[in-house]
């Protein structure tokens, strides 16, 4: 019996190597690269683990060219965005999951919302891009946190929709009866209760924001509008492929969802089970 | 404050929950909202809370048309059935919440959630979170929150069926000594009679979204409107005998009773389990009943007998004993007999008499 026990444990830690080798291979060598030497990037076999770093290629990045400037859009991108998406959305997701709407626009309107994530991307990126010209927003940050945050609302809509219809309606109606106002019931009763939900919806739509490319490349060209993905993807060029720079760019921008996700680890277990047990 | 609901009726989706319901509650009165599941109760307290709409009616507070006006404005204090604290809160928080949302400044919070919370002997909560809490504390801390202001009214919501039955003996004695101290109107909903009869000023009995009776608890018990609130009050309920009345004589297929009495007709015969008495011998003029089984109570003994194809409740003493399929004799006492027509409404006229008295 424990032998049983323990070859099926084995295995399972076999699984997960397997897994996490598959998974962060790659990330282990993008951080290598960017730490080689172009001599050592080259270098046939290549040495694995024992090489002397090298910053040059940040510092290329960072110092020599814009990616500095590429890194704050993101940030400013990714972050305006989510936090658009979060506001409209929640309040969206507040009334369709508490009111009753005429014609029972509650129930039709949800799947409205969801059915404009069911068309590839690309088809909405000629139609967009002639928006933006025509509003003169091409090659602005404006531009790109509209579109992420259209993008963004359904799932925000729907993920938040369903942590309020999980939530009793006493605990508002009491709050009401208190004296408090819809919004303040929203604000003091409802969103502490469901701050889990609105972590991990915060942290999948930073993720969406944050990686993004097809947009950001359709509707920016400018060094000043440019986004880190767009201009990770810039230094493949007709003459050279710069994989030193472009791994530097790229170890760094893993950086900031991981902290965040790090951080709201703890919200994003419960936020994603939330409702499938009673607490 | 005063309480009226005029003509006023709840849709929903076509189902008629609340019909045509018109109450008058004076400032200061304890009324129980007394029915079954499904008749409406819940509802009505709930238009006057502003968390139903009205369909059609009017309801007014303290003489002020509140139809239109929202919950927040209404000024009312609710306790419900689940409590409804918010668990994110510490107690202090949450009896606070009233106070806070109307921007009380915060000394005098603190003070009037301390005072409150003596009141109810929750003082040693005040740091705890809901879920730490028994069922008994989260009631009190409930009731806390609604009494920490003075509110127009206090609504409340079945607030006792979640405690055991001890608890909610002791609960309903300090309810009905706070609503006493306060002097603040009550309504009260829930489906147990016995809260009704001890809680109420007045009791609003309903059914199917209709109300059947409206007056207090010693009139309705002994001077119900109908069959229905008969049946619904008193436990054990009521007897009903399927008779008719011929020449002053109660006549049913097993039953002969003489009466004193100007009815005549088809109709049915109700008589609560005190009013017939048991004997282990015959007894003059008295009815034979086999002893289907009997319950020891303890400080009384609920006879259950067969008269023939009818079954009757009667309440004898605690030293009253028969054995299973013995014979025992019933006497009614028929001055105390209610009679009801084939709607089950009441035709009994002692009503008037009584208030004469």
């Amino acid at each position: 019996m424990t032998q049983i026990k323990n070859r099926f444990t084995f295995v399972r830690i076999l699984c997960l190597f397997v897994a996490l080798v598959g998974a962060l291979a790659p990330v282990y060598w993008m951080l290598t690269i960017s730490l080689k030497t172009e001599v050592e990037q080259f270098a046939s076999p290549p040495p694995w683990f024992i090489f002397t770093p090298t910053l040059e290629h940040y510092y290329d990045a960072f110092v020599s060219r814009g990616f500095g400037q590429y890194l704050l859009t993101s940030a400013i991108v990714a972050v305006t965005s989510t936090a658009c998406a979060l506001i409209i959305g929640t309040l969206a997701a507040y009334a369709l999951a508490r009111f009753e709407l005429p014609w029972q626009l509650h129930k039709h309107l949800s799947l409205w919302i969801l059915s404009t994530r069911m068309f590839p991307a690309i088809v909405t990126a000629v139609p967009l891009f002639l928006m933006m010209r025509d509003l003169r927003l091409l090659n602005t940050r404006a531009s790109l946190i509209i579109v992420y945050t259209a993008f963004n609302l359904p799932f925000v809509i729907w993920m938040m929709r369903g942590f309020f219809a999980d939530l009793p309606r006493d605990l508002e109606e009491a709050a009401l009866v208190d004296g408090d106002s819809r919004i303040g019931a929203l604000v003091r009763v409802v969103l502490p209760l469901v701050a889990p939900g609105l972590a991990a919806t915060a942290v999948f739509c930073l993720i969406v924001s944050w990686n993004e490319f097809l947009f950001a490349l359709v509707l920016t060209q400018t060094d000043a509008s440019m986004t880190l993905p767009v201009g990770i993807a810039g230094r493949v060029t007709q003459y050279e492929i710069k994989w030193g720079v472009m791994s530097a760019a790229a170890s760094v921008a893993i950086v900031p969802i991981l902290v965040f996700a790090l951080a709201l680890q703890r919200y994003l277990v419960r936020g994603l089970s939330m409702g499938a047990v009673k607490g | 404050m005063s309480v009226e609901f005029r003509n006023v009726s709840k849709d929903f989706g076509g189902a008629c929950v609340v019909d045509d319901l018109s109450l008058e509650i004076r400032d200061g009165e304890f009324v129980v909202l007394l029915g079954p599941s499904g008749c409406g109760k819940t509802t009505t307290l709930r238009m006057l809370a502003g968390l139903e709409t009205v369909t059609s009616g009017e309801i007014y507070i303290g003489g002020e048309r509140v139809n239109d006006v929202p919950t927040q404005h209404r000024d009312l204090a609710m306790v419900f059935q689940s409590y409804a604290l918010y668990p994110h809160m510490t107690i202090a928080e949450n009896i606070g919440y009233p106070l806070r949302v109307r921007k009380i400044e915060k000394n005098e919070r603190a003070d009037r959630v301390n005072r409150v919370a003596a009141m109810l002997e929750i003082e040693s909560l005040l740091d705890r979170k809901p879920r730490q809490l028994s069922g008994g504390e989260r009631q009190r801390v409930a009731l806390a929150r609604a009494i920490v202001r003075e509110p127009r009214a206090y609504l409340m919501d079945e607030p006792l069926s979640n405690l055991d039955a001890r608890l909610r003996v002791q609960m309903r004695g300090e309810l009905k000594r706070l609503q006493h101290q306060l002097g603040t109107t009550t309504i009260y909903v829930t489906h147990d009679q016995a809260e009704a009869m001890t809680l109420a000023s007045r009791v609003a009995v309903m059914r199917k979204g209709r109300l059947q009776q409206f007056d207090t608890p010693m009139n309705i018990y002994n001077e119900p409107a109908n069959r229905f609130v008969a049946e619904f009050v008193g436990s054990p309920s009521m007897n009903f005998v399927e008779g008719r009345i011929d020449r002053a004589t109660f006549v049913s297929d097993s039953l002969r009773v003489p009466l004193n009495t100007q009815l005549a007709g088809a109709l049915t015969m109700g008589i609560r389990p005190e009013h017939i008495q048991v004997f282990a011998e015959p007894h003059d003029g008295a009815i034979a009943a086999t002893v289907y089984v009997t319950e020891l109570m303890g400080n009384e003994t609920f006879v259950f007998l067969s008269v023939g194809e009818n079954r009757l409740i009667a309440r004898a003493p605690a030293d009253f004993r028969a054995d299973v399929e013995s014979k025992v004799w019933l006497r009614l006492a028929t001055e105390r007999a209610h009679f009801f027509d084939s709607n089950g409404n009441s035709l009994t006229q002692r009503r008037k008499d009584a208030k004469e008295n």
